[in-house]
Protein backbone atom coordinates (compact mmCIF):
# COMPACT_ATOMS: atom_id res chain seq x y z
CA UNK A 1 0.00 0.00 0.00
CA UNK A 2 1.84 3.31 -1.17
CA UNK A 3 1.93 6.12 1.55
CA UNK A 4 2.25 9.76 0.31
CA UNK A 5 4.69 12.04 2.63
CA UNK A 6 6.70 13.83 0.21
CA UNK A 7 7.10 16.76 -1.62
CA UNK A 8 5.95 17.47 -5.03
CA UNK A 9 5.73 20.49 -7.40
CA UNK A 10 6.14 21.55 -11.16
CA UNK A 11 8.71 20.66 -13.11
CA UNK A 12 9.75 22.84 -16.11
CA UNK A 13 12.06 20.94 -19.22
CA UNK A 14 13.06 21.49 -22.88
CA UNK A 15 12.13 19.16 -25.65
CA UNK A 16 15.45 17.18 -26.05
CA UNK A 17 16.61 18.38 -22.57
CA UNK A 18 18.54 15.16 -20.22
CA UNK A 19 16.42 15.25 -16.83
CA UNK A 20 17.92 13.74 -13.53
CA UNK A 21 15.14 13.68 -10.94
CA UNK A 22 16.09 12.52 -7.23
CA UNK A 23 14.19 10.50 -5.39
CA UNK A 24 13.54 13.41 -2.33
CA UNK A 25 15.68 12.73 0.45
CA UNK A 26 16.57 9.29 -0.25
CA UNK A 27 19.87 8.03 -0.81
CA UNK A 28 21.67 7.75 -3.93
CA UNK A 29 21.98 3.69 -3.23
CA UNK A 30 18.65 3.39 -1.52
CA UNK A 31 16.04 1.05 -2.98
CA UNK A 32 13.05 3.03 -4.62
CA UNK A 33 10.41 2.39 -6.92
CA UNK A 34 9.67 4.92 -9.71
CA UNK A 35 5.94 5.18 -11.87
CA UNK A 36 5.50 7.32 -14.46
CA UNK A 37 1.40 8.05 -14.77
CA UNK A 38 1.00 5.05 -13.02
CA UNK A 39 3.15 2.32 -14.67
CA UNK A 40 6.52 1.25 -13.03
CA UNK A 41 10.07 2.62 -14.89
CA UNK A 42 12.25 0.03 -15.85
CA UNK A 43 15.25 -0.29 -14.30
CA UNK A 44 17.65 0.96 -16.98
CA UNK A 45 16.57 4.26 -16.51
CA UNK A 46 17.85 4.52 -13.05
CA UNK A 47 21.08 5.49 -11.70
CA UNK A 48 21.31 4.10 -7.80
CA UNK A 49 17.81 6.12 -6.99
CA UNK A 50 18.20 8.47 -9.39
CA UNK A 51 15.80 8.51 -12.24
CA UNK A 52 17.54 9.42 -15.49
CA UNK A 53 15.58 10.56 -18.88
CA UNK A 54 17.68 11.50 -21.56
CA UNK A 55 16.48 13.77 -24.36
CA UNK A 56 12.90 14.01 -23.16
CA UNK A 57 10.16 14.74 -25.43
CA UNK A 58 6.83 15.60 -25.51
CA UNK A 59 5.55 13.04 -24.50
CA UNK A 60 7.22 11.84 -21.69
CA UNK A 61 5.16 14.65 -19.99
CA UNK A 62 3.29 13.09 -16.92
CA UNK A 63 3.00 12.76 -13.25
CA UNK A 64 6.24 10.52 -11.51
CA UNK A 65 6.24 9.10 -8.39
CA UNK A 66 8.93 7.80 -6.18
CA UNK A 67 8.56 5.31 -3.91
CA UNK A 68 11.18 3.70 -1.17
CA UNK A 69 11.75 0.45 -1.62
CA UNK A 70 10.05 -1.90 1.34
CA UNK A 71 7.42 0.55 2.95
CA UNK A 72 6.40 1.93 -0.17
CA UNK A 73 6.32 5.65 1.51
CA UNK A 74 5.63 7.31 -1.29
CA UNK A 75 9.41 10.04 -1.61
CA UNK A 76 8.96 12.07 -4.34
CA UNK A 77 5.91 13.79 -6.79
CA UNK A 78 6.56 15.91 -9.94
CA UNK A 79 4.39 16.81 -12.42
CA UNK A 80 6.99 16.74 -15.38
CA UNK A 81 5.88 19.46 -18.29
CA UNK A 82 7.90 19.46 -21.44
CA UNK A 83 8.04 22.11 -23.48
CA UNK A 84 10.03 25.15 -25.40
CA UNK A 85 10.66 28.42 -24.72
CA UNK A 86 8.12 31.11 -26.75
CA UNK A 87 9.38 32.03 -30.31
CA UNK A 88 8.24 35.91 -31.04
CA UNK A 89 4.59 36.49 -30.97
CA UNK A 90 2.94 37.47 -33.61
CA UNK A 91 0.72 40.69 -33.12
CA UNK A 92 -1.33 42.58 -34.90
CA UNK A 93 -3.10 45.97 -34.26
CA UNK A 94 -6.23 46.98 -35.91
CA UNK A 95 -9.43 49.87 -35.63
CA UNK A 96 -12.10 48.36 -37.20
CA UNK A 97 -14.60 50.75 -34.89
CA UNK A 98 -12.35 54.25 -35.93
CA UNK A 99 -12.27 56.44 -34.32
CA UNK A 100 -13.63 54.74 -30.81
CA UNK A 101 -10.27 53.00 -30.55
CA UNK A 102 -7.98 49.77 -31.75
CA UNK A 103 -7.82 46.15 -30.52
CA UNK A 104 -4.46 44.13 -30.62
CA UNK A 105 -4.18 40.37 -31.21
CA UNK A 106 -1.73 37.91 -31.13
CA UNK A 107 -0.57 34.17 -31.41
CA UNK A 108 2.20 32.36 -31.23
CA UNK A 109 4.10 31.06 -34.35
CA UNK A 110 4.67 27.59 -32.60
CA UNK A 111 3.03 25.83 -29.86
CA UNK A 112 5.14 25.65 -26.66
CA UNK A 113 3.18 23.21 -24.53
CA UNK A 114 3.21 24.49 -21.69
CA UNK A 115 1.43 28.20 -20.08
CA UNK A 116 2.46 31.17 -21.38
CA UNK A 117 1.72 34.56 -19.72
CA UNK A 118 1.50 37.68 -21.90
CA UNK A 119 1.80 41.24 -21.05
CA UNK A 120 1.31 44.68 -23.54
CA UNK A 121 2.15 47.74 -23.25
CA UNK A 122 0.88 50.69 -25.49
CA UNK A 123 2.03 53.88 -25.43
CA UNK A 124 1.61 56.88 -27.56
CA UNK A 125 3.92 59.43 -27.10
CA UNK A 126 4.92 59.90 -23.74
CA UNK A 127 1.39 58.47 -22.10
CA UNK A 128 1.08 54.87 -21.20
CA UNK A 129 -2.81 53.41 -22.06
CA UNK A 130 -4.41 50.95 -20.84
CA UNK A 131 -5.39 47.66 -23.21
CA UNK A 132 -8.81 46.01 -21.69
CA UNK A 133 -8.07 42.37 -22.13
CA UNK A 134 -10.61 39.89 -23.52
CA UNK A 135 -11.00 37.01 -20.84
CA UNK A 136 -9.26 34.04 -22.25
CA UNK A 137 -8.12 31.96 -23.84
CA UNK A 138 -9.04 34.97 -26.56
CA UNK A 139 -5.50 36.93 -27.05
CA UNK A 140 -6.83 40.48 -27.46
CA UNK A 141 -7.06 43.65 -25.73
CA UNK A 142 -8.57 47.17 -26.34
CA UNK A 143 -7.73 50.43 -26.46
CA UNK A 144 -9.30 53.69 -26.57
CA UNK A 145 -8.53 56.55 -28.10
CA UNK A 146 -8.27 59.29 -25.82
CA UNK A 147 -6.54 61.73 -28.66
CA UNK A 148 -7.61 61.34 -32.29
CA UNK A 149 -6.02 62.81 -35.46
CA UNK A 150 -2.70 62.77 -33.95
CA UNK A 151 0.08 62.18 -35.65
CA UNK A 152 2.42 60.93 -33.01
CA UNK A 153 2.87 56.97 -33.40
CA UNK A 154 1.63 54.96 -30.90
CA UNK A 155 4.43 52.33 -29.48
CA UNK A 156 2.58 48.35 -28.68
CA UNK A 157 5.11 46.05 -27.34
CA UNK A 158 4.04 42.65 -26.53
CA UNK A 159 5.90 40.02 -23.91
CA UNK A 160 5.50 36.43 -23.53
CA UNK A 161 6.98 34.47 -20.99
CA UNK A 162 6.61 31.08 -19.61
CA UNK A 163 9.00 28.70 -17.42
CA UNK A 164 11.56 27.82 -20.19
CA UNK A 165 12.29 31.29 -21.64
CA UNK A 166 10.64 34.84 -22.55
CA UNK A 167 10.20 36.73 -26.35
CA UNK A 168 8.78 39.96 -27.21
CA UNK A 169 7.74 41.94 -30.16
CA UNK A 170 7.28 45.81 -30.84
CA UNK A 171 4.85 47.68 -33.31
CA UNK A 172 5.13 50.78 -33.96
CA UNK A 173 1.98 52.55 -36.33
CA UNK A 174 0.36 55.52 -37.00
CA UNK A 175 -3.37 56.29 -36.37
CA UNK A 176 -4.20 56.45 -39.47
CA UNK A 177 -2.41 53.10 -41.02
CA UNK A 178 -4.53 50.50 -39.06
CA UNK A 179 -7.66 51.72 -39.96
CA UNK A 180 -9.17 48.89 -41.27
CA UNK A 181 -13.49 48.15 -41.55
CA UNK A 182 -15.25 44.65 -41.07
CA UNK A 183 -16.47 43.93 -44.42
CA UNK A 184 -19.69 45.14 -45.52
CA UNK A 185 -23.17 42.99 -44.22
CA UNK A 186 -26.26 42.10 -45.00
CA UNK A 187 -25.42 41.92 -49.00
CA UNK A 188 -28.44 41.33 -51.17
CA UNK A 189 -28.01 40.82 -55.42
CA UNK A 190 -31.72 40.48 -56.70
CA UNK A 191 -32.48 40.56 -60.49
CA UNK A 192 -34.73 43.36 -62.03
CA UNK A 193 -37.69 42.12 -64.13
CA UNK A 194 -37.70 42.58 -67.60
CA UNK A 195 -33.87 43.42 -67.32
CA UNK A 196 -32.20 40.59 -68.65
CA UNK A 197 -28.58 42.16 -67.90
CA UNK A 198 -29.16 43.86 -64.73
CA UNK A 199 -28.02 42.59 -61.33
CA UNK A 200 -29.23 45.22 -58.24
CA UNK A 201 -27.01 45.09 -55.36
CA UNK A 202 -27.51 46.21 -52.22
CA UNK A 203 -25.69 46.00 -48.77
CA UNK A 204 -25.41 47.76 -44.98
CA UNK A 205 -22.36 49.51 -43.21
CA UNK A 206 -20.58 46.85 -40.71
CA UNK A 207 -22.30 47.61 -37.76
CA UNK A 208 -18.90 47.70 -36.39
CA UNK A 209 -18.32 50.78 -37.83
CA UNK A 210 -19.89 53.60 -35.01
CA UNK A 211 -20.48 56.81 -37.11
CA UNK A 212 -20.41 56.04 -41.04
CA UNK A 213 -22.40 59.76 -41.10
CA UNK A 214 -18.92 61.44 -39.85
CA UNK A 215 -16.53 58.80 -41.24
CA UNK A 216 -18.23 57.61 -44.02
CA UNK A 217 -16.68 54.53 -45.87
CA UNK A 218 -16.51 53.84 -49.43
CA UNK A 219 -17.26 50.64 -51.33
CA UNK A 220 -15.62 48.07 -53.69
CA UNK A 221 -17.94 46.16 -55.89
CA UNK A 222 -16.46 42.54 -57.52
CA UNK A 223 -18.58 40.04 -59.72
CA UNK A 224 -18.12 37.58 -62.25
CA UNK A 225 -20.09 35.06 -63.59
CA UNK A 226 -19.45 31.95 -62.04
CA UNK A 227 -18.62 30.14 -65.75
CA UNK A 228 -15.72 32.86 -65.98
CA UNK A 229 -12.71 33.18 -63.16
CA UNK A 230 -12.08 37.46 -64.13
CA UNK A 231 -13.84 39.69 -61.77
CA UNK A 232 -15.07 42.76 -63.07
CA UNK A 233 -14.42 46.00 -60.36
CA UNK A 234 -16.70 48.93 -59.70
CA UNK A 235 -15.69 51.35 -56.70
CA UNK A 236 -18.01 53.19 -55.47
CA UNK A 237 -17.69 56.61 -52.99
CA UNK A 238 -21.38 56.84 -51.65
CA UNK A 239 -24.13 54.93 -50.77
CA UNK A 240 -24.91 51.36 -50.16
CA UNK A 241 -26.36 49.79 -53.33
CA UNK A 242 -25.57 49.22 -57.32
CA UNK A 243 -26.75 48.30 -60.33
CA UNK A 244 -24.93 45.99 -62.59
CA UNK A 245 -26.18 46.51 -65.79
CA UNK A 246 -23.74 44.70 -67.92
CA UNK A 247 -24.41 41.20 -66.42
CA UNK A 248 -24.50 38.43 -69.01
CA UNK A 249 -28.08 37.16 -69.63
CA UNK A 250 -29.19 34.50 -67.94
CA UNK A 251 -26.13 33.51 -66.32
CA UNK A 252 -25.44 33.04 -62.44
CA UNK A 253 -23.25 35.35 -60.93
CA UNK A 254 -21.41 35.76 -57.79
CA UNK A 255 -20.84 39.10 -55.89
CA UNK A 256 -18.63 40.51 -53.19
CA UNK A 257 -18.18 44.01 -51.61
CA UNK A 258 -15.70 45.48 -49.75
CA UNK A 259 -15.21 48.41 -47.50
CA UNK A 260 -13.17 51.23 -46.71
CA UNK A 261 -12.55 54.56 -44.67
CA UNK A 262 -13.48 57.65 -47.17
CA UNK A 263 -9.52 58.81 -46.68
CA UNK A 264 -7.51 56.34 -44.54
CA UNK A 265 -6.75 53.13 -43.66
CA UNK A 266 -6.81 50.27 -45.73
CA UNK A 267 -9.46 48.09 -47.71
CA UNK A 268 -11.79 45.59 -44.85
CA UNK A 269 -12.12 41.78 -46.09
CA UNK A 270 -14.28 40.70 -48.74
CA UNK A 271 -17.77 40.38 -47.75
CA UNK A 272 -19.45 37.00 -47.83
CA UNK A 273 -20.42 35.79 -51.38
CA UNK A 274 -23.90 36.22 -52.63
CA UNK A 275 -25.19 34.61 -56.21
CA UNK A 276 -28.04 35.88 -58.34
CA UNK A 277 -29.06 35.49 -62.04
CA UNK A 278 -30.03 38.03 -63.85
CA UNK A 279 -34.14 38.10 -65.23
CA UNK A 280 -34.76 35.68 -68.09
CA UNK A 281 -37.94 35.98 -69.74
CA UNK A 282 -40.44 33.33 -69.52
CA UNK A 283 -40.65 30.81 -72.08
CA UNK A 284 -43.75 30.81 -73.62
CA UNK A 285 -46.70 28.30 -74.12
CA UNK A 286 -46.95 27.10 -77.96
CA UNK A 287 -49.09 24.31 -79.60
CA UNK A 288 -46.89 20.71 -79.51
CA UNK A 289 -45.39 20.82 -82.89
CA UNK A 290 -44.33 24.38 -82.28
CA UNK A 291 -43.30 23.54 -79.24
CA UNK A 292 -40.94 20.81 -80.31
CA UNK A 293 -39.53 22.92 -83.11
CA UNK A 294 -39.06 25.90 -80.98
CA UNK A 295 -37.16 23.50 -78.18
CA UNK A 296 -34.53 22.42 -80.57
CA UNK A 297 -33.51 25.86 -81.38
CA UNK A 298 -33.76 27.09 -78.05
CA UNK A 299 -31.60 24.11 -76.46
CA UNK A 300 -29.27 25.12 -79.08
CA UNK A 301 -28.80 28.69 -78.48
CA UNK A 302 -28.92 28.90 -74.92
CA UNK A 303 -25.11 26.62 -74.85
CA UNK A 304 -23.65 29.76 -77.11
CA UNK A 305 -20.34 30.63 -75.92
CA UNK A 306 -20.31 34.04 -73.95
CA UNK A 307 -19.79 37.24 -76.50
CA UNK A 308 -16.07 37.23 -76.91
CA UNK A 309 -15.03 40.70 -75.74
CA UNK A 310 -12.84 40.96 -72.69
CA UNK A 311 -14.23 42.12 -69.91
CA UNK A 312 -11.86 44.69 -69.39
CA UNK A 313 -11.84 45.86 -72.79
CA UNK A 314 -11.36 49.59 -73.24
CA UNK A 315 -14.50 50.33 -74.99
CA UNK A 316 -16.73 47.92 -72.48
CA UNK A 317 -18.26 49.45 -70.01
CA UNK A 318 -18.07 48.55 -66.48
CA UNK A 319 -21.32 49.40 -64.37
CA UNK A 320 -23.08 52.72 -65.73
CA UNK B 1 -25.66 82.73 -29.74
CA UNK B 2 -25.77 83.13 -33.38
CA UNK B 3 -28.87 84.67 -34.89
CA UNK B 4 -32.08 82.50 -35.63
CA UNK B 5 -31.17 80.70 -38.82
CA UNK B 6 -33.15 81.66 -41.54
CA UNK B 7 -33.75 78.81 -44.24
CA UNK B 8 -31.32 80.79 -46.91
CA UNK B 9 -28.49 81.02 -43.91
CA UNK B 10 -28.92 77.00 -42.84
CA UNK B 11 -29.11 76.60 -47.11
CA UNK B 12 -25.11 78.26 -47.60
CA UNK B 13 -24.04 76.99 -44.47
CA UNK B 14 -24.75 73.28 -45.71
CA UNK B 15 -23.68 74.09 -48.83
CA UNK B 16 -20.84 75.43 -47.44
CA UNK B 17 -20.14 72.79 -45.15
CA UNK B 18 -20.86 70.27 -47.99
CA UNK B 19 -18.01 72.02 -50.41
CA UNK B 20 -15.24 72.77 -47.24
CA UNK B 21 -15.40 68.63 -46.54
CA UNK B 22 -15.05 67.79 -50.27
CA UNK B 23 -12.04 70.67 -50.03
CA UNK B 24 -10.79 68.63 -46.92
CA UNK B 25 -10.57 65.40 -48.93
CA UNK B 26 -8.72 66.89 -52.06
CA UNK B 27 -6.25 68.51 -49.66
CA UNK B 28 -5.92 65.65 -47.78
CA UNK B 29 -5.20 63.43 -50.85
CA UNK B 30 -2.80 66.36 -52.32
CA UNK B 31 -0.76 66.82 -49.46
CA UNK B 32 -0.64 62.78 -48.60
CA UNK B 33 0.78 62.61 -52.64
CA UNK B 34 3.34 65.92 -51.59
CA UNK B 35 4.18 64.22 -48.44
CA UNK B 36 5.88 61.07 -50.39
CA UNK B 37 7.36 63.44 -53.26
CA UNK B 38 9.12 65.47 -50.31
CA UNK B 39 10.04 62.78 -48.33
CA UNK B 40 11.84 61.03 -51.50
CA UNK B 41 12.90 64.25 -52.27
CA UNK B 42 14.73 65.18 -49.65
CA UNK B 43 15.85 61.75 -48.54
CA UNK B 44 14.22 61.79 -45.25
CA UNK B 45 13.16 58.74 -43.61
CA UNK B 46 9.39 58.01 -43.78
CA UNK B 47 8.81 56.10 -40.78
CA UNK B 48 10.91 58.92 -38.86
CA UNK B 49 9.05 60.27 -35.56
CA UNK B 50 9.31 63.93 -35.53
CA UNK B 51 8.92 66.08 -32.36
CA UNK B 52 6.26 68.34 -32.31
CA UNK B 53 7.90 71.23 -34.10
CA UNK B 54 7.59 75.05 -32.69
CA UNK B 55 4.74 76.61 -34.39
CA UNK B 56 2.92 73.98 -35.97
CA UNK B 57 -0.36 73.60 -35.18
CA UNK B 58 -1.15 69.81 -34.00
CA UNK B 59 -4.14 68.22 -35.39
CA UNK B 60 -4.41 66.06 -31.81
CA UNK B 61 -7.30 66.51 -30.57
CA UNK B 62 -9.30 65.17 -27.57
CA UNK B 63 -13.00 64.74 -27.18
CA UNK B 64 -12.93 65.73 -30.65
CA UNK B 65 -16.95 65.78 -31.11
CA UNK B 66 -17.79 67.65 -27.93
CA UNK B 67 -16.02 71.13 -29.17
CA UNK B 68 -19.15 73.52 -30.46
CA UNK B 69 -19.10 74.69 -33.77
CA UNK B 70 -17.65 77.49 -33.32
CA UNK B 71 -15.02 76.26 -31.35
CA UNK B 72 -14.06 74.02 -34.32
CA UNK B 73 -14.52 76.68 -36.77
CA UNK B 74 -11.98 78.88 -34.56
CA UNK B 75 -9.27 76.47 -34.02
CA UNK B 76 -9.42 74.85 -37.59
CA UNK B 77 -8.93 78.70 -38.87
CA UNK B 78 -6.10 79.43 -36.70
CA UNK B 79 -4.35 76.38 -38.22
CA UNK B 80 -4.41 76.73 -41.88
CA UNK B 81 -3.90 80.40 -41.21
CA UNK B 82 -0.53 78.70 -39.33
CA UNK B 83 -0.34 76.02 -42.60
CA UNK B 84 -0.24 78.97 -44.82
CA UNK B 85 2.32 81.03 -43.02
CA UNK B 86 4.62 77.99 -42.67
CA UNK B 87 3.61 76.10 -46.55
CA UNK B 88 4.77 79.80 -47.49
CA UNK B 89 8.32 79.84 -45.96
CA UNK B 90 8.82 76.21 -47.13
CA UNK B 91 8.30 77.42 -51.01
CA UNK B 92 10.43 80.15 -50.33
CA UNK B 93 12.85 78.23 -49.06
CA UNK B 94 12.75 75.16 -51.37
CA UNK B 95 13.02 78.16 -54.04
CA UNK B 96 16.16 79.62 -52.60
CA UNK B 97 18.20 76.21 -52.58
CA UNK B 98 17.01 74.20 -55.40
CA UNK B 99 16.19 76.50 -58.11
CA UNK B 100 14.42 74.58 -60.91
CA UNK B 101 16.21 71.06 -60.36
CA UNK B 102 12.47 70.89 -57.77
CA UNK B 103 10.02 72.57 -59.59
CA UNK B 104 7.62 69.89 -59.41
CA UNK B 105 8.13 70.38 -55.86
CA UNK B 106 7.64 73.72 -55.83
CA UNK B 107 4.79 73.80 -57.90
CA UNK B 108 3.00 71.02 -55.77
CA UNK B 109 3.70 73.06 -53.08
CA UNK B 110 2.57 76.07 -54.46
CA UNK B 111 -0.85 74.07 -54.89
CA UNK B 112 -1.40 72.69 -51.62
CA UNK B 113 -0.43 76.46 -50.12
CA UNK B 114 -3.59 77.92 -52.26
CA UNK B 115 -5.70 74.97 -50.88
CA UNK B 116 -4.91 76.05 -47.66
CA UNK B 117 -5.61 79.28 -48.38
CA UNK B 118 -8.89 78.62 -50.10
CA UNK B 119 -9.82 76.47 -46.54
CA UNK B 120 -8.72 79.28 -44.50
CA UNK B 121 -11.36 81.49 -46.46
CA UNK B 122 -13.73 79.27 -46.68
CA UNK B 123 -13.82 78.53 -42.68
CA UNK B 124 -14.37 82.56 -42.10
CA UNK B 125 -17.33 82.18 -44.63
CA UNK B 126 -18.68 80.00 -41.98
CA UNK B 127 -17.89 82.06 -39.20
CA UNK B 128 -19.65 84.98 -40.98
CA UNK B 129 -22.73 82.91 -41.39
CA UNK B 130 -22.37 82.27 -37.50
CA UNK B 131 -22.67 86.18 -36.83
CA UNK B 132 -18.82 85.51 -35.50
CA UNK B 133 -16.35 88.00 -35.45
CA UNK B 134 -13.57 86.49 -38.02
CA UNK B 135 -10.17 87.18 -35.20
CA UNK B 136 -7.80 89.19 -36.95
CA UNK B 137 -4.81 87.71 -38.66
CA UNK B 138 -2.27 89.32 -35.65
CA UNK B 139 -4.50 87.89 -33.32
CA UNK B 140 -3.28 84.29 -34.18
CA UNK B 141 -1.13 84.87 -36.66
CA UNK B 142 2.17 82.46 -36.05
CA UNK B 143 5.53 83.96 -35.25
CA UNK B 144 7.41 84.01 -38.28
CA UNK B 145 9.17 80.78 -38.46
CA UNK B 146 13.35 81.08 -37.06
CA UNK B 147 15.83 80.37 -39.41
CA UNK B 148 16.74 77.03 -39.50
CA UNK B 149 19.84 74.78 -41.28
CA UNK B 150 19.03 72.87 -43.84
CA UNK B 151 18.36 69.37 -42.50
CA UNK B 152 16.11 71.18 -40.03
CA UNK B 153 13.83 72.93 -42.37
CA UNK B 154 13.51 69.68 -44.34
CA UNK B 155 12.62 67.92 -40.67
CA UNK B 156 10.20 71.19 -40.13
CA UNK B 157 8.50 70.49 -43.38
CA UNK B 158 8.26 67.25 -43.17
CA UNK B 159 5.99 67.73 -39.67
CA UNK B 160 4.47 70.49 -41.27
CA UNK B 161 3.23 68.25 -44.28
CA UNK B 162 2.27 65.36 -41.77
CA UNK B 163 0.33 67.48 -39.81
CA UNK B 164 -1.32 69.13 -42.11
CA UNK B 165 -2.68 65.93 -43.58
CA UNK B 166 -4.01 64.90 -40.53
CA UNK B 167 -5.75 68.07 -40.18
CA UNK B 168 -7.61 68.04 -43.61
CA UNK B 169 -8.75 64.44 -42.32
CA UNK B 170 -9.89 66.29 -38.84
CA UNK B 171 -11.83 69.14 -40.86
CA UNK B 172 -13.51 66.83 -43.14
CA UNK B 173 -15.21 65.54 -39.91
CA UNK B 174 -15.61 68.13 -37.62
CA UNK B 175 -17.36 69.88 -40.64
CA UNK B 176 -19.68 66.65 -40.85
CA UNK B 177 -20.14 66.26 -36.92
CA UNK B 178 -23.12 67.91 -35.73
CA UNK B 179 -22.08 69.29 -32.59
CA UNK B 180 -23.68 68.89 -29.12
CA UNK B 181 -26.53 70.76 -29.03
CA UNK B 182 -26.94 71.83 -25.69
CA UNK B 183 -25.66 75.85 -25.96
CA UNK B 184 -23.86 75.51 -28.45
CA UNK B 185 -23.66 77.58 -31.38
CA UNK B 186 -25.22 75.84 -34.58
CA UNK B 187 -23.51 73.03 -35.94
CA UNK B 188 -22.13 73.05 -39.09
CA UNK B 189 -23.73 70.23 -40.69
CA UNK B 190 -27.12 70.23 -38.97
CA UNK B 191 -30.10 70.70 -40.54
CA UNK B 192 -31.83 74.42 -39.71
Amino acid sequence: QRHSQQDSHVQYERVGADVTMKCGSMDWDAAVTWTANGTDIDESHLNGSYLILKNVGLSQSGQYFCYEGSSWHLKYQTNLRVGTPPKEPVLMCRSNNYPKGFYCSWHLPTPTYIPNFFNISVIHGTKDMVCEKDSPPKNRCHIKYLQLFSTVKYKVTLTVTNALGKNFTTLTFDEFAIVKPDPPESVVAKPVPNNPRRLEVSWQNPSSWPDPESFPLKFFLRYRPLILDQWQHVELSDGTSHTITDAYAGKEYIIQVAAKDSDIGTWSDWSVAVHATPWTEEPKHLTTEAQITETTSVSTSSFMAPPTTKICDKGAMVGS
Amino acid sequence: MAAADSPSAALRRRDLCSRGIRLAGKMRADVVDLLDAYVEQQGLDASASVAAVEGVPLAAVERWDEQTGTQRLLENLAAYRAFRALLAQMLEEQREQLGEADAGLGRALAAVLLQVSAFAYHLEELLRLESRGIPGEEEDGPPPPPRLSRFEQKLRGLGVLRELAHWAVRSERQLAKPSPASGAAPGLAESP
